[in-house]
């Protein structure tokens, strides 16, 4: 690949974020921006920002080349990451909106009027949100590797710097439009490479892999573990209800009923989105599958364009895509560090502006630091082991807090630690243990089937044996969840 | 809340958004379109139920919001795994290829996305009905007291 594109692309995408973000710095001082925004952003710009936050490196590099690693079972990242936001919108969309809390912490808080409860939620939260950044700096290592042949590490540490710079000097904060157009600038970064590929191999350009060997009933629908595909779905639709950096995103909502109305928006447009990565998964599996044996996959969406069509043409759209991936990482990664930063100032740091700036190169640095340490493995994987994460610790509570009154805070802190420690076990100790024991493997490596039903269970349990401690407010604050703010309509 | 804590930081000031009035009992619907924050901000709720029958009716709109909600997660789930096993059942989707993908990738590919969101989209119109009733009961109720 010619590396002067490579340069250009990325030069051309953190400039760009980078005077966004100092020009935001101007527009959104003040919290009063909430009160603004809440008041005039419309359920379809909001609905865009989101999309904009949710798309990280997973679904712009990883589902395509996790399709063309392991062929069909791909296809359901996907759809979890799409089907979260249904149960968001069953579950969680309208009355978190009404809560008035602005992060999970807040919410636990006022829900279990407990600052213990409160303390641990804000750990997990760091927690997660640190590891996932880890892929989106993975991702951004890829990008610059195979983009200008610079050593990986150049482009995780590019990254963590511009988001750690931009975010401490104030900007990328509330710019709901900002976001919404990251949201469509992906979405154009893989649709148009996606439909020149499709005219290029319409009009019968290069020899594909016969049909039988591209897409072999061994790697097909018909070949499902069940097993793995169910936990896989539990991780990513529970998951999604406790991503730190999109509940802030509902708060710019009027109310409930636009809350609900913006998910089912969110919900559409990442039907569409996915259809891009998916149509890239299996124009490589047909046209780059030498990319699968030589540990590349995660860069096909990077490479296949330039692959399939020759010249100045494929050079401009390798420009494109190259560019959407970063700003994939940028958008993703900002995202995340503004709410690690308000979460970590909050708790640990007075909650002084002078915090929140230490706060957020700490939220940027530690993941960095892990980044480099650690051996990518495939994109997509990563992210969907931080769903079950976040499904085994933050979803009981999430869900519990909103439909059951009888929750305590005691019963929330023992089920957060027992998903923590059981997820963490299982995702940090999987190889070691399944080494010794074979049989367990699948439990390990998709751990969310059985760590989240008995996360639920102890937190309903320990809930039960404390129930002289269920919060007196509750039912004033389940009332508030619930109850529609306006009187007529 | 905040306010009711001790332990917490008392200089931390939560955003909340702008809320409307409690609802008061006789009046009429918004006069305007200006929307005030809610006095006492995060520490009131401001739709604290007002009397037992006003209670009764919170959490019978509670159980019925959980309701339509775990039905339609159920919905969901049984048709996307039917769909997945009738995929799994069906090994001619595996041959028949258009433009050189099986139908069966295809299927999967695109199948689930308007299943989720035509559930979400009839839930959308069942949970605001739901919230209807809610309002329709509630202010039948307040008449009905002295």
């Amino acid at each position: 690949m010619n590396p002067a594109i490579g340069y250009v692309a990325i030069a051309a995408v953190a400039i760009a974020s980078a005077l966004i973000g100092f020009y935001g710095l101007r527009v959104s001082r003040t919290t009063s921006d909430f009160y603004v925004a809440s008041r005039t952003v419309r359920p379809w710009w909001n609905a865009s920002a989101i999309g904009g936050e949710y798309l990280s490196a997973a679904s712009f590099l990883g589902i395509a080349g996790l399709i063309l690693l392991t062929g069909s079972d791909a296809l359901w990242f996907p759809i979890g990451y799409t089907a979260g936001y249904l149960m968001l919108l069953l579950f969680v969309a309208a009355p978190l909106r009404r809560s008035g809390a602005y992060t999970i912490p807040d919410f636990t808080e006022a829900r279990l009027e407990s600052p213990w409860a409160r303390r641990v939620t804000s750990i997990l939260v760091i927690v997660i949100g640190w590891f996932y950044i880890v892929p989106q700096l993975q991702g951004a290592a890829l990008t610059v590797r195979i983009a200008t042949g610079l050593p990986s590490w150049v482009g995780s540490v590019a990254v963590a710097v511009i988001v750690a710079g931009v975010v401490a000097a104030g900007g990328m904060r509330s710019i709901t439009f900002v976001q919404a157009f990251q949201f469509w600038l992906k979405l154009t970064a893989l649709a148009v490479p996606v439909f020149a590929l499709l005219f290029v191999v319409a009009s019968g350009a290069p020899a594909a892999l016969p049909p039988v060997e591209a897409f072999p009933p061994s790697a097909g629908p018909g070949d499902h573990d069940v097993y793995r595909t169910v936990s896989l779905m539990v991780a990513l639709l529970l998951g999604a209800l406790g991503l730190p950096h999109v509940l802030v995103r509902f708060y710019t909502n009027p109310d409930g009923d636009a809350a609900r109305r913006t998910t089912l928006i969110v919900l559409g447009l990442l039907s569409v989105f996915y259809l891009f990565p998916t149509a890239f998964g299996l124009l490589g599996r047909a046209f780059a599958p030498d990319l699968a044996t030589t540990g590349e996959a995660d860069a096909l969406v990077l490479l296949l364009p330039g692959r399939l069509v020759p010249g100045l043409w494929g050079d401009l759209l390798t420009a494109l895509v190259i560019g959407g991936a970063f700003a994939a990482f940028l958008s993703t990664s900002s995202g995340l560090v503004v709410s690690l930063a308000g979460v970590i100032s909050q708790d640990l740091l007075g909650g002084s502006v002078r915090g929140f700036r230490i706060a957020a190169v700490a939220s940027a640095m530690v993941p960095l630091l892990v980044a480099l340490a650690t051996e990518p493995a495939g994109l997509a994987g990563s992210v969907g082991l931080v769903f079950a994460f976040t499904a085994s610790t933050l979803c009981p509570v999430l869900l519990l807090g909103i439909w059951w009154r009888g929750l305590t805070a005691r019963g929330a802190i023992a089920g957060m630690i027992t998903g923590a420690v059981l997820s963490g076990a299982a995702i940090l100790g999987g190889a070691a243990i399944s080494a010794a024991v074979p049989g367990v493997r699948p439990l390990l490596e998709q751990p969310a089937a059985w760590t989240v039903p008995i996360a639920v269970l102890v937190t309903v349990f320990v809930s039960r044996a404390d129930r002289g401690r269920v919060p007196r407010g509750v039912d004033a604050f389940l009332s508030r969840l619930h109850v529609p703010e306006h009187e007529t309509r | 809340m905040t306010d009711e804590q001790p332990a917490a930081p008392p200089q931390r000031v939560r955003v909340t958004a702008p809320r409307n009035g409690p609802p008061a009992a006789s009046a009429p619907a918004r006069t305007g379109p200006i929307r005030r924050p809610t006095p006492g901000a995060a520490g009131v709720a401001p739709h604290a139920p007002t009397s037992d029958i006003q209670g009764v009716y919170v959490r019978s709109l509670i159980r019925s919001q959980l309701r339509i909600g775990l039905v339609f997660a159920a919905g969901f789930a049984v048709a996307t795994a039917l769909f997945a096993i009738a995929l799994a059942l069906t090994p001619a989707l595996d041959v028949w290829t258009i433009a050189g993908v099986p139908v069966s990738w295809l299927l999967l590919a695109v199948g689930v996305y308007p299943l989720a969101l035509t559930v979400a989209a009839i839930y959308v119109r069942a949970a605001s009905r739901n919230e209807a009733r809610y309002r329709s009961l509630s202010e039948l109720g307040d008449e009905e007291r002295p």
